[in-house]
């Protein structure tokens, strides 16, 4: 057996990983649109939004009710429901039928195969934000006030939640179970972000406690994005704001998405499993 | 299948080229149990190297550190120089596998499937290329859920050899095909080596190791009991030389044949006589040993019925390593 040194490091010429994340979202996009589970996933959002409509509508800003902005608060819900949803689905599916695997032999980064889910997850979710942002029109004769900071807020907790979901699947073995498994935090998330059940029902130090929940400085967001107000410490006495005043206001709650954001992306360095073999 | 010639490539090199696989002292321990305990080989351009090994032996998790997805508890594991953990580039558009499952996404289309994967590569080859290389030209339109299980591994060696890979792994790679498929797969890696391909092999087909591996390593218990070429390998455990020990000889009777062992066994209601020559002569051992033999059995008016002469065959090795051990079968 020889100790020699080895061949050097090759220098063939590698794939751009954008070009690789572009090539493989358009296959999740086909995956997505074939896989009936979500479908599912994509619905649900859809109906807590239209849900909302049979709220009471007391105007709690000028020219929104409560049920308005509970409905605009469920535009933070979709990508809670998608993002937490399809990846844990399609990542622990995949885990368990060597997909993963079989992809990151054939030379594709981690980056790219966590990017292509995380891209679908957040164009449907735009998709079905404009569907929502369309209803709440419809109801208020409102459009978005800030659609940047309204595309920021879908932008980012795209990313957020689809780490979360992939953080549900080194917990389950198969599918099936992550479906479940994810139910846990997704509801929880669900009732804490106000898409729901509006969060000035609460008390208001349990209100304080919730803008820690990711959910919560989502919908927020979302809520200001989408009136213009800066309701950030509530709907009495929000005001409204210029763009840069209300960019201003809203820096904790997006400090927030991004803090979670970075932390569930340690947790899934840390523990997420490309392979089906327990260690 | 067709044998249709895929790209021309640099011809085999695995005399003269430093290897692309360098595995030092390797160990992998899972809390108190170390599943590799001190593997260490080398694999160059154009060389095959089979991994044997009993249920457990620890071939898996050796491929798996190889590909990157374990980090060695302790040794070194070098792909072109460098640590292949986490598939860093220069090492991941360079290697590709057939691994032990499938892995395929089973909404795709054949086609669909040969296409995502020469989207995704660095210098990929032709997809009808490949699918007609590995026999699936006319399975295009058809879902990978309706494959057999042998068109699927036929269209797992079609995505490995999709990337033009310099060290390629097979983990069991012709399991679950018929032998026709099995037989193309075994020309197919031929001609990869004979085009530089660096190649590691597990398989309990041990045919499949004897007609292809230049080198081959059995395993047992995390560490490689036996190791070097085939012909090395079998030459280390002797010619068998073997027949029915006639009834009126008693067995202390039999003579002692020059660098040979004697040993006796009873089957089939009757006793049988095996002498394992293992002089370091192997090319004429044999041959000693049977003259000898014959020249007793002249001497005492002697007929050795049955009378055979066999080398060893890698089973012999396989299952004298494996302690004759029942766990042969698949991981």
């Amino acid at each position: 057996m020889s100790t020699t040194t080895t061949a050097p490091a090759g220098t063939r010429p590698a794939i751009s990983p954008l070009k690789q994340l572009l090539r493989l979202t358009r296959t999740e996009f086909t995956l997505f649109v074939r896989y009936k589970t979500a479908w599912m996933f994509l619905g649900l959002p859809v109906f807590l939004a239209v849900v909302t409509l049979q709220m009471p509508n007391d105007e709690v800003l000028p020219g929104f009710g409560m049920a308005d902005m509970t409905m605009v608060a469920s535009i933070g819900t979709i990508t809670l429901i998608l993002g937490m949803g399809h990846p844990s689905n399609v990542f622990t599916a995949r885990r368990e039928s060597l997909v993963l695997k079989r992809l990151r032999v054939s030379g594709v980064p981690q980056a790219v195969i966590f990017g292509a889910v995380t891209a679908i997850v957040i164009l449907f979710s735009l998709a079905l934000a404009a569907l929502v942002a369309a209803l709440v029109f419809a109801a208020s004769g409102a459009l978005p006030r800030d659609p940047l900071m309204l595309l920021v807020a879908v932008l980012l907790s795209g990313v957020m939640y689809s780490l979360m979901g992939l953080l549900v699947t080194p917990l389950v073995r198969n599918a099936e179970a992550a479906q479940m498994a994810v139910m846990v935090p997704m509801m929880i998330l669900l009732f804490a972000g106000g898409g729901v059940i509006p969060l000035e029902f609460l008390p208001e130090a349990a209100r304080q406690a919730m803008t820690l929940v990711p959910s919560t400085s989502v919908s927020t967001l979302v809520q200001a994005a989408y009136t213009g107000h800066d309701v950030f410490t509530g709907f009495a006495g929000a005001e409204e704001r210029s763009y840069p005043g209300l960019w201003a206001a809203a820096l904790p709650s997006l400090g927030a998405v991004l803090a979670w954001t970075a932390v569930m992306g340690l947790l899934v360095r840390r523990y997420f499993r490309w392979d089906p073999r327990q260690p | 299948m067709t044998t249709t010639a895929s790209t021309p490539a640099p011809t085999g090199r695995r005399d003269t080229a430093e290897p692309a696989v360098v595995v030092r002292d390797l160990r992998q321990h899972y809390g108190d149990f170390e599943a590799v305990r001190g593997v260490s080989f080398d694999i160059r351009p154009g060389e095959l190297f089979a991994l044997l090994g009993t249920n457990g032996a620890g071939k898996t998790t050796t491929i798996e550190t190889l590909e990157g997805f374990r980090r060695p508890s302790s040794g070194t594991v070098r792909v072109f120089g460098l640590d292949p953990y986490g598939q860093p580039a220069g090492v991941r558009e360079r290697t590709n596998a057939v691994l032990q499952g499938s892995g395929l996404l089973d909404d795709l289309t054949v086609d669909e499937t040969v296409d995502l994967a020469h989207g995704l590569a660095t210098d990929p080859r032709d997809t009808a290329e490949v699918l007609d290389l590995v026999g699936l030209s006319d399975k295009g339109p058809v879902a990978v859920r309706q494959l057999s299980g042998g068109q699927k591994r036929r269209l797992d060696l079609a995505l490995a050899l999709l990337t033009r890979p310099e060290v390629l792994y097979l983990d069991e790679p012709t399991t679950g095909m018929d032998p026709e498929a099995r037989h193309e797969t075994w020309r197919i890696i031929t001609e990869l080596k004979e085009q530089g391909v660096a190649i590691l092999l597990t398989t309990h087909y041990l045919e499949e190791a004897e007609r292809l591996a230049d080198r081959l390593a059995i395993m047992h218990r995390g560490e490689v009991r036996v190791e070097g070429t085939l012909t090395g390998v079998l030459a280390g455990w002797g010619d068998r030389i073997g027949f029915q020990l006639p009834e009126d000889v008693p067995t202390g009777d039999l003579p002692d044949l020059p660098g040979a062992e004697l040993s006796v066994q009873t089957r089939d209601h009757a006793l049988w006589a095996t002498y394992t020559a293992t002089g370091e002569d192997v090319a004429e051992r044999a041959h000693h040993a049977v003259a000898a033999l014959i020249a007793w059995a002249a001497e005492h008016g002697t007929t050795l019925r049955h009378l055979q002469v066999r080398g060893a065959s890698l089973e012999d090795v396989f299952l004298r390593v494996a302690d004759g051990a029942s766990d042969l079968l698949s991981d």
